[in-house]
């Protein structure tokens, strides 16, 4: 992939097959994680591991796959895990999918194996604007709106949310990203030892 | 672990099973905008109650039902608890008056107003909640692809919907497997052996194979898409998107009443906007 | 003269991160009508062939196209993917990858879906297509009810619409048993007669294409077209062996007899093929090395009991009262068809499921006390999927996990990794990167990665699925002498009957949760009855014993032993 691509194509992403099927698994996942992934912190408290999904699918096919796959993940989460229909959070997924997923536009060189410290750095950046921006505003605002919720509270919860995913998509998700780009370097001669 | 889920893979048979996606997804999203327009009970207890005729006429899994629904309870009446700790005088302010019934300190007062709210409020987001919970039950992943499409949401996207639900029992097996494996070689995910930090690090374990796998397949599942010729066309139809029965034909009118009576509250509450957000039959 | 409906003229395709041409000058012309099996050793360019046909080269995959190909009168670099998909039906090796939609009768109507075909006429033409490969009686059920076959069925009756002229088969037997093969092949045969379509078979399992009649065999190698002849002459020729894939065991065991091929006519099929000329050859070649049947008893301790050992999934399905023991050393095939319970059992084994009565023992303390973790130093499973069990990526961080989360100290962590790198002969390559490795190569990873736990037993899930002869070699000859050089107690899970019998020693035949036979290798998997139980097939070594007049069981043994002297002269 040496060819210089725009942003703006970044960050569309290839709309070919690949991206759907991409974007639906990526959902499937999502779902998958948010019912059957969670890592007990207290007795019924407990982190879910879906949020690295929006991570990975932006890496693979860029920000806006993302911010779909994590969207739809989302609100197919809540449907089969039986837990009604909460779109202002399903909204908020879709934002946060966008920023942790723009990857591709500065690590241009990820499917080449290329995620060196500068690109961690943004990608934390992008993890904290990212949450901040979608259960910082855009979910309470959302929640305010629909269903008029005391804003203190919404804020409560969205707080702990937003620490909840930005510590595990660092915590995982650097590491996670590190493998994915190890396993693209191609690598040169390989060497017989004893 | 399939049947953990609360999707059915077959169509049923009752009423509602027996519509289109089309119809499906009209009535639900109509009802569920009514829903987050209104305030006014007069609106919402009618639609609770049809919820809940809703779910019943579908016969499901009454042990499931239960247990989902009181969970939800649980969950809308801790919240409710909670709005009363930060602002017990709710009431005031959206419903416009502050008639108490009892003190428990100079600040914790219960206010017939406030308790009207939360009345209210716990009936919206009920009815919300089985709204949806009948909608999943009573629809299959391709019909609602093909309802999505049908109010003009293009075809990827509604791809990407059945698509997705295909995957997730796959990939459900294939987590279990790899977490399986990993305990077979000594991951320790017991929640009392371990703590946070590490868990989180072991879940990497998991979580590694797991992304491999999954998206593994997508380039054997695009190829055979489009080997079939998906994304020929602008357009597209559905194998499990039946003609109209008569179920639907009823149904047509009711959405339109719906979708008026939708647009004409939020006209109304542009137009007119009420002194208080939540109508009360005492306050005037 | 035929008319001809795919013609490459000297045509080369280079995939874009590749620095070599993976197919190079192919000059191929295949007619109307024609029925072509593609063979040719793992990585030669079967599927870029077939790729090229089917458009998806240079649809889907960037690459250099020099040259010309010419499928049903439109060059496939200038036609888009959708035309040619109107002509060229394709169904690939994965038929759980390429189900797409959530029902049969979804599945099947996917291509008229995406032609936006009215509903109304779709019913018809799917019910036709299911009809045609008889899942007719399935159109509502959901792709996880349903077997390896049925869905690769399915994935044909849903490439039959628009008539396309053209069927593409990749690998289309690699996940099914032998008996499910045998439909297949028998469908896409009908089909080929009956509605006279150009059918492309790309496989690895000769023997059972075979089964039923084909034109052609073109032979790839390395990119270039090797050989392009019929069966028989492919047959009587020795370029099978020379290039590694397996030939037919009947084939074979005429070679070692010395018979004299080219007075044999219908060679391609065993069942129809008449020895009379060479009949005498073969019994005294038989007799010449006539094998001492005794059965070698194992002695080694007992290691695991099962006892009445019953469970099921909450449906139908369920396995009742199980009996067997595993003693040590001892080397055990699981046979049975797809869905007979062998996965079901090793998870039993291995504790991930609990039986629902009976108990399972090891050196006599009851494993159902024992946790998965403690269950897995004792018994270790390999799976099917290596991708499923690798969790790190390189090669010695992969083999240390087991011992690091089991607390291992730091010296016997690295002398167990150490040592299980070298027994699986990857110590060498200790700090490569999984991703270069081959499959055969990360089975061994796996291996080693369990092996590093000093479990008794080995339980090893399908191994060789999907390989060719030369990795599928590879991988048992590696398994055999872990059994022999370090005395591990191997259990395989298959339902290749002639691997079973090469390395094996005991076999253990399940049908429906049921044990069908627990005995003898050869006995058992000579004996019609078990076989025809099981569903299974019988080797057509058997088929020939019996032209021959030979004992088949004795039989087969004489041929194993002879092979196995050819390899170590080989070697
Ligand atoms: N998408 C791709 N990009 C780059 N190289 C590829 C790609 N697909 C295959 N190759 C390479 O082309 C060569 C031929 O691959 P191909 O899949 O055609 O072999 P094959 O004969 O089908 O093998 P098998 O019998 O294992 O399916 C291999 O060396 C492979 O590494
Ligand atoms: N997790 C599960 N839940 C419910 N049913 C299952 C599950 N796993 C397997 N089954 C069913 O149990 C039966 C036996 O499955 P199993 O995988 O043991 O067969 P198998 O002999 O390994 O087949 P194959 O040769 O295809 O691997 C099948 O009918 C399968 O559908
Ligand atoms: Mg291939
Ligand atoms: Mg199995």
């Amino acid at each position: 992939m040496s060819e210089k691509k725009s942003v703006g194509s970044l960050i569309l992403g290839k709309w070919n097959t690949k991206t759907i099927v991409g974007i639906a698994i990526g959902a499937a996942l999502f779902a998958v994680l948010m019912n059957f992934g969670g890592i007990k912190i207290f007795t019924n408290t407990s982190l879910t591991t879906a949020m690295i999904v929006d991570v990975i699918v932006g890496a693979l096919f860029g920000p806006v796959p993302a911010a779909l796959t994590a969207f739809l993940g989302n609100f197919l989460a809540d449907l089969i895990g039986g837990w009604g229909f909460w779109f202002d959070w399903s909204v908020g997924n879709g934002v946060l999918g966008f920023f942790v997923g723009l990857i591709p536009v500065y690590a241009k060189q990820f499917d080449e194996g290329v995620f060196g410290v500068k690109e961690i750095i943004i990608y934390v950046v992008t993890v904290i604007i990212g949450n901040a921006l979608a259960f910082g505003v855009v979910t309470p605002l959302l929640t305010y709106l629909f269903y008029s919720q005391e804003l203190t509270i919404t804020w409560g919860q969205a707080t702990a949310a937003l620490i909840g995913n930005a510590s595990v998509q660092i915590v995982i998700g650097i590491p996670l990203l590190l493998f994915i780009a190890n396993r693209n370097k191609k690598s040169s001669n390989l060497t017989k030892e004893d | 672990m399939e049947n953990r889920l609360f999707i059915n893979l077959k169509p049923g048979t009752t009423f509602l099973d027996r519509l289109t996606g089309k119809t499906k997804v009209r009535v639900f999203f109509v009802l569920i905008f009514l829903l987050i327009a209104t305030w006014d009970i007069r609106f919402i207890a009618p639609l609770f109650i049809l919820s809940i005729i809703g779910l019943v006429s579908i016969r499901p899994n009454a042990k499931k039902m239960t247990v989902a629904l009181i969970v939800i309870l649980l969950l809308n009446l801790f919240n409710l608890l909670l709005m009363f700790l930060v602002e017990p005088d709710y009431g005031l302010g959206v419903v416009g008056g502050s008639t108490v019934i009892f003190k428990i300190t100079d600040f914790y007062i219960v206010t017939k107003e406030t308790m009207w709210y939360f009345l209210v409020r716990l009936m919206k987001f009920m009815a919300t909640f089985i709204f949806s919970l009948t909608f999943i039950q009573c629809i299959t992943p391709s019909e609602m692809a093909a309802g999505l499409y049908s109010v003009k949401i293009p075809y990827k996207v509604c791809t990407i919907v059945s698509l997705a639900f295909r995957y997730i029992p796959d990939i459900t097996r294939d987590f279990n497997n790899i977490r399986i494996s990993l305990q077979a070689r000594g991951l320790e995910l017991d929640s009392k052996r371990t703590g946070i930090m590490t868990r989180l690090k072991q879940y990497i374990l998991i979580l590694a194979p797991l992304v491999i796998t999954s998206f593994d397949r997508v380039g054997m599942v695009a190829n055979a898409m489009d080997l079939r010729g998906f994304g020929k066309l602008k357009k597209r139809t559905y194998y499990a998107e039946h003609e109209d029965t008569k179920g639907d034909k009823i149904m047509a009118p009711i959405i339109l009443i719906l979708l008026a009576l939708f647009l004409g509250i939020v006209a109304c509450l542009i137009i007119w906007p009420p002194a208080f957000e939540v109508w009360c039959p005492w306050i005037k | 003269m035929p008319e001809p409906i795919i013609t490459f003229t000297d045509f080369s395709f280079r995939y874009k991160s590749q620095t070599e041409e993976t197919l190079k000058h192919i000059d191929l012309t295949i007619c109307k009508g024609e029925k072509i099996l593609i063979l040719g050793p793992s990585g030669c360019g079967k599927s870029t062939l077939g790729n090229c046909i089917n458009g998806l080269i240079p649809f889907s995959y960037d690459g250099e196209i020099k040259g010309s190909c010419i499928v049903a009168g439109l060059e496939t670099r200038k036609a888009n993917l959708f035309k040619l998909s109107s002509h060229v039906g394709t169904v690939q090796q994965d038929s759980d990858a390429q189900f797409i939609g959530l029902s049969v009768g979804e599945d099947i109507a996917f291509s008229l879906e995406n032609n936006a075909v009215p509903r109304n006429e779709m019913l018809e033409l799917v019910d036709r297509a299911a009809e045609t490969v008889d899942m007719e009686g399935h159109l509502k059920d959901v792709p996880y009810d349903l077997s390896g076959g049925q869905k690769q069925k399915v994935a044909l009756g849903g490439v039959l619409h628009n008539d396309v002229q053209i069927l593409l088969f990749d690998e289309p037997l690699a996940a099914l048993d032998p008996q499910m093969g045998m439909t297949a092949v028998d469908l896409i045969d009908r089909i080929h007669r009956e509605q006279d379509k150009t059918v492309i078979i790309i496989e690895h399992r000769l023997e059972d294409v075979l089964f039923r009649h084909v034109d052609r065999i073109i032979l790839i190698n390395d990119g270039t077209i090797a050989l392009d002849t019929t069966p028989d002459e492919l047959l009587r020729s020795d370029v099978l062996k020379e290039m590694g894939i397996r030939e037919p065991l009947y084939i074979s065991a005429l070679k070692n007899a010395g018979a004299d091929l080219s007075l044999l006519k219908d060679l391609e099929n065993a069942e129809a093929l008449d020895i009379s000329p060479v009949k005498n050859l073969i019994a005294e070649h038989f007799h010449k090395n006539e094998p001492s049947l005794e059965k070698l008893e194992s002695t080694g301790e007992v290691l695991v009991e099962v006892k009445d050992v019953s469970f099921d999934y909450g449906g139908d399905y369920s396995l009742d009262d199980m009996n067997f023991t595993i003693r040590e050393g001892e080397r055990i095939s699981v046979i049975g068809k797809n869905g007979a319970g062998k996965s079901t059992m090793a998870k039993l084994l291995t504790g991930i499921i609990r039986p629902k009565k009976g108990e399972i023992t090891f050196k006599g303390q009851n494993i159902l006390e024992m946790s998965i973790r403690e269950i897995g130093r004792l018994i270790g499973y390999v799976m099917q999927n290596p991708n499923q069990m690798i969790a790190k990526n390189i090669i010695k961080e992969e083999v240390e996990l087991a011992p690091r989360l089991n607390g291992f100290s730091k010296e016997e962590t690295d002398k167990n990794v150490e040592e299980a790198l070298r027994m699986c002969d990857l110590y060498p390559m200790r700090n490569w990167p999984i991703s270069v490795l081959s499959y055969g190569q990360k089975k061994r990873v796996t291996i080693a990665s369990i092996l590093c736990l000093k479990p008794d037993i080995l339980i090893v899930d399908e191994p060789t699925a999907g390989q060719d002869y030369r990795h599928y070699t590879e991988i048992m000859r590696f398994l055999e002498d872990l059994n022999r050089d370090y005395g591990i107690t191997i259990l395989f899970i298959t339902h290749d009957m002639h691997l079973a019998i090469e390395y094996t020693d005991r076999s253990i035949v399940f049908s429906d949760g049921n044990i069908l036979a627990d005995d003898y290798v050869y006995s058992v998997l000579s004996d019609k009855e078990t076989i025809k139980k099981a569903n299974l097939k019988e080797t057509s070594l058997v088929t020939l014993a019996e032209k021959a007049g030979i004992d088949p069981e004795k039989f087969i043994h004489a041929f194993i032993e002879e092979e196995r002297r050819q390899r170590t002269d080989g070697k």
